[in-house]
């Protein structure tokens, strides 16, 4: 597991590479955090990446965001989740997972959880699974593009954050 | 909290008032049969004895008994740890029969399903009613133009006496005894629920209601409810649970069992106001055939415990499932509920939406699943948890999970958390409402596209309730 602190008043900025488990606390007033990941996942692998977001003081920010794609018949699992104790006003967090599935053998779990112990917050997580829409892949077909380098092309902007 | 005030039971006064009051109750001492308290395998072999049952459900209360003894409780929700197994009644009989008349009912019984309105509701809109006070129903009936459609509507216990066959079954089916350690106490000592058999293209227009009321102090009340929705046929079950106050826990445990065939559709509507000292603890599911619908309708407002998911099983192609589900928890109460949406079949779709709402210290809890398999191409899946959170002591989770094992599907989730903004307050108030009424109206807006879908009567009645709840609230 990964701990990262954010001390009051630092805003900082964390790209997750690797799979594993990651906590990631607020201790301080006006602290500020942005957490990005984006997986590709080929053959068998298994991508597992836990996100815990703990928000122990008032005034405090983040903005999580995961994305995988899964091809073959690789396994993705993304577990978010977002803890606010109590007397921590005026917190926003978001949190944002997305997975593209591009093989029927790939199988994807998210689980973006919310505990929310204070009433002065602005929270919300989303999360999606999908193939990708044929009306996009549709559009680049019809300027051209074959198939694959058109889902190619998608993916690359997918996995950009 | 007037509604939730410590209340007592008296003797049977015919000349009292005939309005209801939130929490009252009359006393136990002319019940025809109360087993002691505790659980042994000779209480399940009694009930079953009293009951007159055959020997396969004997069996099956007897190995369900020994599943829920060797079940740990659950830990992963809501906090059971206080529930005291031995203190509780597993079976109260509070008359011999159950009758047709309302006139032949109990006249404590009848009084206090007087107070909740009852007779006067089902004159007016319901096609049939059964009212089932601790263990057993006392009074039952089915207007005349459904039963000569073919329409079953019957507790279980005479169901299994009438139609033993259809019983058989399908009984335990869908939720065996061994799903889960509630399930297995039902299973081993259930008593009273509804049987519904709903003929082949039958669309029954009114709903089917039960009412459940638990009178006794430390009582368990663990119904047993079975649907059946024939090829093309369709119903809506309303069931209302009230109970007085006690200082002491009671426990509701019931299975609900759906099955709706080919083109038939079912709405399930629970609106659960049992008092705050009730651990309810339920197991529902439907299993859904080609083409067709199931809508769980689920609110809960009262109970200290709820842990509740219902869920379905998608098993035709091109069936449809839907849950709209809305909590409210305030001080001493937490609402653990959410739903389950299975997907087995191709070109299925769930909806589920959550609402809930904290307040005074309660703490709401969605937990959710979607599963969609292998062979469920072309699956659709939405789901939406708004919570609402009226002051900074209470508490709102979300807890979902999508397990997705195909690619041909769109699964969307969506959750947020807020309170009642200052900018809506202030809005409201410049044109003159008053801080309280503002927020009653932000509430009921809040809910509002789940409480259209009740129908007309309930859903007055739930906006009433919900009003009734906010008195009094502002922080």
């Amino acid at each position: 597991m990964t701990a990262y602190t954010i001390q009051a008043n630092q805003h900082q900025k964390i790209q997750l590479t690797k799979p594993g488990e990651y906590r990631i606390s607020l201790v301080g007033a006006g602290a500020e955090v942005e957490v990005q990941g984006s997986f590709m996942t080929v053959g068998t692998d298994k991508t597992d990446v836990t996100v815990i977001i703990h928000h122990q003081a008032p005034h405090t920010r983040a903005d999580t965001t995961l994305r995988g794609v899964g091809r073959d018949r690789a396994q993705i699992r993304f577990v978010g989740r977002i803890i606010i104790d109590e007397d921590c006003g005026d917190s926003n967090s978001f949190l944002t997972e997305r997975i593209l599935l591009l093989s029927d053998q790939a199988t994807a779990e998210a689980v973006p959880d919310l505990e929310i112990k204070t009433d002065d917050v602005k929270c919300s997580h989303a999360a999606s699974i999908s193939r990708i829409p044929e009306e996009h892949l549709f559009y680049l077909m019809s300027r051209g593009l074959n198939r694959m380098s058109a889902e190619e092309l998608i993916i690359t902007g997918f996995l950009e954050l | 909290m007037a509604r939730f005030a410590q209340k007592h039971s008296d003797a049977f006064d015919p000349n009292a008032g005939d309005t209801y009051e939130h929490g009252y109750s009359y006393s136990t001492s002319g019940y025809s049969h109360i087993i002691k308290p505790g659980l042994t395998e000779g209480v399940v072999q009694e009930i079953s004895h009293i009951k007159e049952e055959p020997d396969w459900m004997l069996q099956l209360r007897l190995t369900a008994y020994q599943q829920f003894l060797a079940k740990p409780t659950p830990t992963w929700g809501a906090d059971l740890s206080e529930i005291d197994y031995d203190k509780i009644h597993y079976y109260l009989r509070p008359t011999d029969d159950q009758v047709s008349s309302w006139a032949d009912v109990p006249p404590e019984v009848k009084a206090t399903f007087d107070r909740l309105g009852i007779p006067q509701a089902e004159q007016n809109v319901l096609a049939g009613v059964k009212a089932q006070y601790d263990s057993e129903v006392v009074y039952g009936s089915l207007q005349n133009i459904w039963a000569k459609d073919g329409v079953i509507f019957l507790s279980m216990d005479e169901a299994l006496k009438t139609h033993p066959d259809l019983v058989k079954e399908y009984f335990g089916k869908l939720i065996p005894s061994g799903d889960n350690k509630f399930s297995a106490l039902n299973t081993a000592v259930w008593s009273g629920g509804s049987f519904v058999y709903i003929p082949k293209g039958v669309q029954v227009k009114m709903p089917l209601q039960t009412y459940f009321r638990i009178n006794a102090p430390n009582a368990g009340q663990f119904e047993r409810t079975l649907i059946i929705v024939d090829e093309g046929a369709s119903v809506h079950y309303v069931e209302g649970c009230t109970a007085p106050a006690f200082s002491s826990s009671s426990l509701h445990s019931a299975v609900v069992e759906i099955f709706v065939k080919k083109g038939g559709r079912c709405q399930y509507t629970t609106i659960q106001n049992w008092y705050k000292n009730i651990y309810n603890l339920v197991t529902k599911r439907a299993h859904v055939g080609e083409d067709a619908e199931m809508v769980w309708t689920d609110f809960n407002m009262g109970s200290k415990v709820t842990m509740k998911y219902p869920g379905f099983i998608l098993a035709g192609k091109g069936a449809k499932g839907e849950t709209l589900s809305m909590a409210l928890a305030s001080s001493g109460q937490h609402q653990d509920t959410g739903s389950k949406a299975i997907h087995l079949a191709p070109h299925t779709s769930s909806t589920i939406v959550s609402k809930s709402i904290s307040k005074d210290g309660g703490r709401t809890s969605y937990r959710g699943l979607v599963n969609v398999g292998p062979h469920a191409h072309h699956s659709q899946n939405t789901v939406i948890c708004d919570a609402l959170l009226l002051d900074s002591r209470s508490r709102s989770d979300t807890y979902p999970v999508d397990r997705i094992f195909n690619s041909q599907v769109t699964i969307q989730h969506e959750a947020t958390v807020s309170k009642i903004g200052d900018d809506q307050l202030f809005y409201l108030m410049s044109r003159g409402i008053t801080e309280e009424n503002a927020r009653k109206m932000i509430v009921n807006g809040f809910i509002d596209d789940l409480v259209r879908k009740l129908p007309l009567e309930y859903a007055v009645e739930m906006n009433r309730l919900v009003e009734y709840e906010m008195e009094g609230s502002i922080g």
